[in-house]
């Protein structure tokens, strides 16, 4: 297994901010690696400094078999796709995506032709001698792309490329830039902030906060196994429900602290009396009938889509139910729910980690 | 009448009243002097007639009896010296202050606001302390220059007819530098940082950055700068009142100064009007270049 990139306990502070932490990270040759986080949380930090843009204040950065940490940016051969695509007001298109032939001295027809090129799998091929400023949001997202498709780098980094698009753009995207991963094999890091993006792009995903890696790996494994209670919240859309509970002396069962604490069986031992937050999907809550197992809730909100409803309970915390196709219930009525043992998250009260 | 004046406060009216007020204000006190002055340089006018407006007319006897006098040709060449060894001196020590600058170091802004300190001067004590800078028995030029052995002996700066174009030179680019950084480096500032990012990336050096990015980016504030710089130039009067005037036998003489020297000095106002004109031309040129390099403003 060859590392195209690799990152061992990285840190950078700006004067007194730590703003990242120990980062290990290793990214395969070929793949297609998402980081992903809330504002802040040090992402496009991480990014930049893979790029060169920001020195990193320890650690050490291997790119491609070689330490990278104190090279500047034009001797990395990585190419940036930009959140602003940063394109050349001054030049046309085709100058923009040969600029850094030209920098390095490729000549004039072979700059043309590489060009011509890339723009043909990108589709400016009849845009090529139009300036940025004449451009929509759509195209100029392509140019930038293709600015660093023409390089043929290491790697290419992203950094929140397509949070300038509309929403439908944004989805065409996302599969538009994944397929030109895979075709051109290349490896690709890519900072968001939208975990969708994250989930649906990505062959490995890595959720920051705070400077910190708090989990990575396949998209699905954090889906289905968060290390703690913020992944398990951030993947996912609507997000997880997160209860507070403490398990009974016996270890056999939950008492919900709802309104009413209310007690469920559960089919796995549990420790003993301690104060845990049940995690639990809104897709893996059922309806059920009054007397079978469950817990009582009183339904604030039904919202429809038409495929999915979703029902928002007036308990604290809220609780949103997934329901597939539609559903009779109707706001202010009081339902029963339930849900499998085996689609149940535990994560310790205290420290947030994860139990099962 | 309510339609005009409802006109006037809602509608057409009001912006014909917002076009009217500082276009009659440019035509009574820039449109009509022009037209007079443009007037006289066709008209025999002398002190005696200088209060009537019907004046007798000489057709181009004016511009004609300008260009056989023998000093036109020199002070023309003069005038030509001064523009440009003023305007590249005022634009590259002003560029590369604004590059240095740039670089944000502490205190950058507080250093760089007391560079505009030259440009608040007056005309005539920035000249009065050139004078001393510049004497040839005293001046402080005199001294570093045989201090650093870069000659030998003294330079009469101001009387020497070899040196006194440049010595009002010197002090104008002193004096317009600080108007350069400033619109410098504001289109230094305007330029995207993630642009010098992606040139970076894009494998380009610190020189090639220069050359590919800032430069071009900086086109429309560098003609708009050499374009104000043209009409700055042409305006300076003031120092060469206070260092040489326009002395020794019109070595260091300029196509304005000579205006006002033959004006009102030797009352010959018909050719003062002409020198005028021909300076106006020049003006159009540069206001011309102006207009367009900020109307081509290269953005996003």
């Amino acid at each position: 297994m060859t590392h195209q990139i690799e990152l061992s306990a990285v840190n950078k502070y700006y004067g007194a901010y730590h703003a990242l932490k120990d980062i290990d990270l290793s990214i395969r040759k070929g793949s297609f690696v998402a980081l992903v986080g809330p504002s802040g949380c040090g992402k496009s930090t991480l990014l930049r400094s893979l790029a060169g843009l920001e020195t990193i204040s320890s650690g050490d950065l291997v790119i491609a078999g070689k330490r990278m940490n104190g090279v500047p940016p034009r001797k990395r051969d990585l190419a940036m796709v930009f959140q602003s695509y940063a394109l050349y007001p001054h030049m046309t298109v085709e100058q923009n995506l040969t600029y850094s032939l030209k920098i390095n001295g490729v000549g004039k027809a072979e700059r043309k032709r590489a060009a011509a090129d890339v723009a043909a799998i990108t589709g400016l091929s009849n845009l090529l001698h139009r300036y940025p400023r004449e451009l929509s949001g759509g195209q100029r997202q392509r140019v930038a792309m293709s600015r660093a498709i023409i390089r043929n780098p290491q790697a290419f980094l992203f950094d929140e490329p397509l949070s300038n698009l509309d929403a439908a753009l944004r989805v065409h995207m996302r599969k538009e830039i994944r397929a030109l991963h895979d075709r051109l094999g290349a490896t690709s890091v890519y900072v968001t902030h939208d975990q969708v993006e994250a989930m649906t792009m990505a062959d490995h995903v890595v959720v920051m906060r705070n400077g910190v890696i708090e989990q990575q790996g396949r998209p699905l494994d954090l889906y289905d196994r968060p290390s703690n209670r913020f992944v398990a919240g951030f993947i996912g859309s609507p997000a997880m429900n997160f209860i507070p509970a403490r398990s009974t002396p016996d270890g056999r069962a939950l008492v919900l602290d709802l309104a009413e604490p209310q007690t469920i069986p559960f089919d796995c031992p549990l420790p003993a009396e301690r104060a845990l937050i049940v995690g639990i999907r809104p897709e893996h809550l059922t309806l059920t009938a009054a007397d079978a197992a469950g817990f009582k809730v009183d339904v604030a909100a039904v919202e429809t889509t038409g495929a999915v409803t979703f029902i928002t309970t007036a308990t604290t915390p809220e609780i949103v139910i997934a329901l597939n196709g539609r559903s009779v219930v109707v706001a202010g009525e009081t339902v029963r729910l339930t849900f499998s043992g085996a689609h149940v998250h535990l994560f310790d009260a205290e420290t947030e980690q994860r139990l099962k | 009448m309510k339609r005009v004046f409802s006109s006037i406060t809602d509608g057409r009216g009001f912006d014909l009243v917002l076009v009217g007020v500082p276009f009659t204000f440019l035509l009574a006190l820039s449109g009509l002097p022009l037209l007079y002055n443009i007037l006289m340089s066709f008209q025999e006018v002398d002190m005696f007639s200088l209060g009537s407006v019907i004046r007798p007319f000489v057709g181009f006897k004016n511009y004609v009896d300008l260009f056989t006098q023998p000093e036109t040709m020199s002070i023309l060449r003069n005038t030509i010296v001064f523009v440009v060894g003023s305007i590249t001196g005022q634009f590259l020590v002003g560029f590369a202050l604004a590059l240095f600058f740039w670089i944000n170091f502490p205190g950058a802004s507080w250093l760089r606001g007391l560079f505009l300190v030259s440009w608040v001067m007056p005309g005539l004590v920035v000249g009065a302390i050139w004078n001393w800078i510049l004497s040839g028995d005293f001046g402080v030029l005199n001294f570093l220059l045989q201090q650093t052995g870069l000659m030998s002996g003294n330079i009469f700066w101001r009387s020497d007819p070899n040196f006194s174009l440049w010595a009002v030179i010197l002090a104008n680019i002193w004096l317009g530098t600080s108007f350069n950084m400033i619109l410098l480096a504001t289109g230094l500032a305007a330029i995207p940082a993630d642009l010098y990012e992606a040139a970076e990336m894009d494998g380009a050096n610190a020189w090639q950055r220069f050359w590919t990015i800032t430069l071009p980016m900086m086109r429309s504030t560098i003609g708009a700068i050499i374009a104000l710089g043209l009409i700055f130039t042409l305006q300076q009067f003031d120092l060469f009142a206070a260092i040489t005037d326009g002395g020794p036998n019109n070595s260091s003489n300029v196509a304005q100064y000579w205006a006002w020297d033959l004006s009102f000095r030797q009352y010959d106002f018909g050719k003062g009007a002409t020198i005028s004109v021909i300076m106006t031309v020049f003006v159009m040129f540069a206001a011309t270049v102006y207009v367009r390099s900020t109307r081509h403003e290269v953005r996003g």
